[in-house]
């Protein structure tokens, strides 16, 4: 019985790799494992490699492994590209006359797969027979891929499902006519109610239990599912998704709404975020409060469209001419960027200021397993939202919207409210909105729009792990599933290594993360050229003498034995 | 019920003899022709002189930045319908910069109110070409002569499919107020292009120039076609309400029962939660 496996399907884009994944991904996750993707894709519409990766466990984990057990190739280039991460022992089942041959270290089982199909009266099936092969060698009731079947196929009639049933089954046929010895059961485990979703899904998720209504965005990889999730979803409670003409009306619409009051975001990835900076700037200035998701990819410019990076932080914190105050959040697990995103919302409208989600593409694009979201955990604050009431008790001609208060945080009042009547501005102004060029003034209210949110704070600004250790691994976003195999690895060694992962980039918590690194040994460990984020953390804590950065930007996200082999070189 | 009065707001800083006083002039005549209250109209404004108009005038407003108070002006719409939503500012923040919203708002037809304060100059940068200065025309930026023909948004938006086209001048305040008025009650989205004179850098299109050169159009065009053959005819020195079409505007198309405002404070929505879940199972 063995207890994990790792598995992964290529072909050429447009083969149905995607699907292929999935119905495995789910069927998976649906007999009760942990399952955690990664999808390996090009930037064009049909041809080029792509490659679905499961790794499906027991425990939970954030990392989809290296080491694949079963290889499904529906293409000849898939074993040339991913034969490097095939285990002792692996299968790689590929189209062919039938045979099976030992090969170096794993085992190549063809089949006619195209011409059984066909003979199955539906030449679309064949992923379906290596999907049922696949099912046969890890010793899968066959039922469980009925079960999934009769779901995904429902809507398309009863013959599509007796037919991708029958190729299902014409797998498990195969295996036991030929492949019997290579059989490796999988451990049964009790099924769980969990949930199997991406990390867009979960940010337009959680946007959407916070009560996000709207959302203006541009089509840009890796940030379109959210969009498209969104567009799905929101309208049944009243709410609208507008895909508008670039990404400069993408975020000045959300600003225009969320300044009448809905709860609102843009979503967009790094050119897009270059394009919104000016309007970043506006809905700082205006003290408007919006969420802004970048779900970053692989830059300079159009840089790797479809392809993995961590290098918009400086753009994040510093963006925009002039000083703006602004939160900057990044989950580092999928489950996370549900909350996260939620909490975004109550930070943007408590402190009426723009706040980033920053996602990358391997936490934005892959899936995993969560366990059911808690409704009660991040509850919903409007902040210093005014009534009629309120608003009228001031009995002011002109609304003092940008009032000086002790905390900095001014009352706010939606337009339509009688008594509340003012200008927000994008030029600088004093406390009624009226434009001002007066230096005490400016100094003063540029004073309280800066430090209004020096208290801003999300429930886990950081996840940690052993603390007291003498060397701590950073990372922010994606990375925290391999830095947390990384740390299972040095235990099992018997080295003790340290874990901090930012949540909360800015403001960053500072006295809760100085003493878990002041005068330690600090790595970090980035997807980016710079180390911007190491870079970040000495502008603020004192760990200049004894920081080190492992970086990696060539498009793909580390693998787990470089982290490790270069972790060891630098302890 | 609301007079001019309730509309006036910080006291301007532009020029004497500026058109753009008899823009707010009109625009809170007819605000108050309408019966309309300060607080239930918003003012989204570029940048630009023109575009102060909105801390002059007195209802909600925001002052945004320049060519985008189109793509504000139409979200504050979406989020909340109840609004009467202006946006307002000048010929270069709105056919310059703001060109591509223009375009997109004009075929999008959510229901709000776009004056344009046309100058035929960029006035607060102190006196260089616009994108509606004419051919020849000679400015700091332009001393050989304006190189480049000008933007016609009156045919521009008819031919992108605007539901509501006029062309105003500031000399004929009364002219002016009716046209903003009709705008106003039109349902979808309305372009008033107003010649509204630059006093002290643009000595060729000046009020006597207007008054000299401009038809007054009594009746809307009945089809695109008419309506852009006059205009080319008369090189847009037209005014009046040009064409007109009664369409469904965007929100009514989405048909949604609009809910954007009611977000509670307190926990999530437990059976929202788990009925959303379900898709991810």
């Amino acid at each position: 019985m063995i207890k994990s496996i790792e598995w992964k399907v290529g072909g050429q884009q447009g083969e149905g790799v995607d699907s292929t994944g999935e119905i495995f991904a789910k069927t998976l996750f649906r007999y009760g494992y942990y399952v955690t993707s990664y999808k390996q894709f090009m930037s064009r519409i049909k041809g080029g490699h792509t490659n679905y990766k499961i790794r499906a466990t027991q425990e939970r984990t954030n990392y989809a492994g290296e080491q694949l057990n079963i290889l499904l190739c529906l293409d000849q280039e898939t074993l040339q590209v991913n034969e490097h991460e095939l285990a002792d022992g692996a299968v790689v089942i590929m189209e062919g006359d039938t045979s099976v041959r030992a090969e170096k270290h794993y085992t190549i089982a063809a089949f006619p797969l195209k011409k059984l199909a066909t003979e199955l009266g539906n030449a679309l099936a064949k992923n379906m027979i290596a999907l049922g092969i696949s099912g046969a060698l890890i010793g899968l009731p066959k039922e469980e891929f009925f079960l999934f079947i009769e779901d995904v196929f429902e809507k398309k009639g009863e013959q599509v499902i007796l037919s991708n049933k029958a190729a299902v089954e014409k797998g498990y046929e195969l295996v036991a006519q030929h492949l019997q010895h290579l059989v490796k059961p999988l451990e049964h485990v009790q099924k769980q109610d969990r949930l199997y979703i991406s990390g867009n899904e979960a940010t337009a998720f959680g946007s959407f239990m916070a009560g996000c209504r709207f959302l203006s965005a541009y089509p840009i990889t890796p940030a379109s599912e959210i969009m498209e999730w969104l567009s799905a979803q929101l309208p049944k409670v009243g709410g609208t998704v507008m895909q508008v003409e670039d990404e400069i009306a993408g975020i000045t619409f959300a600003i225009g709404a969320a300044y009448a009051g809905a709860r609102a975001m843009t979503s967009t990835s790094g050119p897009g975020i270059s394009l919104k900076t000016e309007a970043l700037g506006l809905a700082g200035m205006s003290e408007t409060p919006i969420v802004i998701v970048d779900s970053q990819r692989s830059g300079p410019s159009t840089g790797l469209p479809t392809k993995h990076e961590q290098s918009d932080l400086q753009h994040m914190l510093y963006g925009t001419h002039g000083e703006i105050p602004r939160i900057v959040l990044y989950p580092s697990t999928i489950e996370d960027a549900f909350y996260i995103a939620a909490e975004a919302f109550n930070l943007a409208e408590t402190y009426q200021c723009p706040v980033f989600v920053a996602l990358d593409l391997v936490l934005s694009m892959n899936k995993t397993t969560v366990p059911p979201f808690d409704s009660t955990r991040v509850p919903i604050t409007r902040g210093k939202l005014v009534t009629e009431e309120e608003a009228k008790s001031y009995g002011e001609h002109i609304f003092k919207r940008y009032r000086f208060t002790d905390d900095g945080i001014s009352p706010r009042v939606l337009p339509g409210t009688a008594g509340g009547v003012h200008t927000a501005s994008s030029n600088e102004h004093g406390e009624d909105g009226y434009i001002t060029e007066d230096p005490e003034i400016r100094t003063q209210i540029m004073r309280k729009r800066m430090e209004k949110i020096k208290t801003a704070a999300i429930q886990n600004p950081y996840y940690s792990k052993n603390e007291d250790a003498d060397v701590i691994l950073v990372g922010m976003g994606s990375t925290r599933g391999i830095i947390e195999e990384a740390l299972d690895v040095f235990e099992r060694e018997g080295v003790r290594v340290g874990h901090v992962q930012i949540q909360q980039l800015h403001p960053l918590p500072i006295d809760r993360i100085a003493p878990i690194l002041t005068g330690k040994k600090v790595i970090s460990i980035e997807n980016n050229y710079e180390g911007q984020l190491l870079n970040w953390l000495k502008q603020h804590l004192p760990i200049h003498s004894n920081a080190h950065k492992i970086t990696q930007y060539d498009g793909n996200p580390f693998v787990l034995s470089r982290v490790i082999q270069e972790v060891r070189e630098l302890i | 019920m609301a007079t001019v009065k309730d509309f006036k707001g910080d006291s301007s800083t532009w020029c004497p003899g500026c058109g753009d006083y008899s823009v707010m002039a009109a625009l809170q005549k007819a605000a108050v022709n309408l019966g309309l209250e300060p607080h239930e109209i918003v003012t989204v404004t570029g940048i630009g002189c023109s575009s102060k108009i909105s801390e002059y005038m007195r209802t909600y407003g925001f002052h945004t930045l320049h060519g985008r108070s189109l793509p504000v002006a139409q979200g504050a719409k979406m989020a909340n319908p109840n609004l009467k939503v202006i946006a307002a500012g000048g010929d270069g923040d709105g056919y310059g910069i703001g060109l591509g919203h223009f375009n997109h708002a004009v075929r999008r037809n959510i229901d709000i109110t776009y004056l344009v304060m046309d100058n035929q100059i960029y006035g607060l940068t102190k006196g260089q070409t616009s994108p509606r200065s004419n051919h020849g025309f000679v400015t700091k930026t332009t001393q050989k002569g304006n190189k480049e023909y000008p933007v016609d948004p009156l045919s521009t938006a008819i031919s992108n499919g605007c539901t509501f086209v006029a062309q105003a001048f500031s000399g004929d305040v009364k002219g002016l107020t009716e046209i903003i008025e009709k705008a106003l009650e039109h349902k979808g989205f309305s372009l008033v292009n107003i010649f509204s004179p630059c006093v002290t850098f643009n000595k060729i299109n000046t009020y006597d120039f207007f008054r000299e050169h401009l038809v007054k159009v009594d009746e809307p065009f009945h089809t695109r076609e008419e309506a852009i053959q006059i205009i080319k005819q008369q090189q847009g020195l037209l005014t009046g309400i040009l064409f007109v079409e009664e369409r469904e505007d965007f929100q009514e198309q989405l048909g949604i029962d609009w809910n954007m405002l009611a977000v509670k404070e307190g926990s999530m929505d437990e059976g929202q939660l788990r009925s959303f879940e379900t898709l991810f199972k």
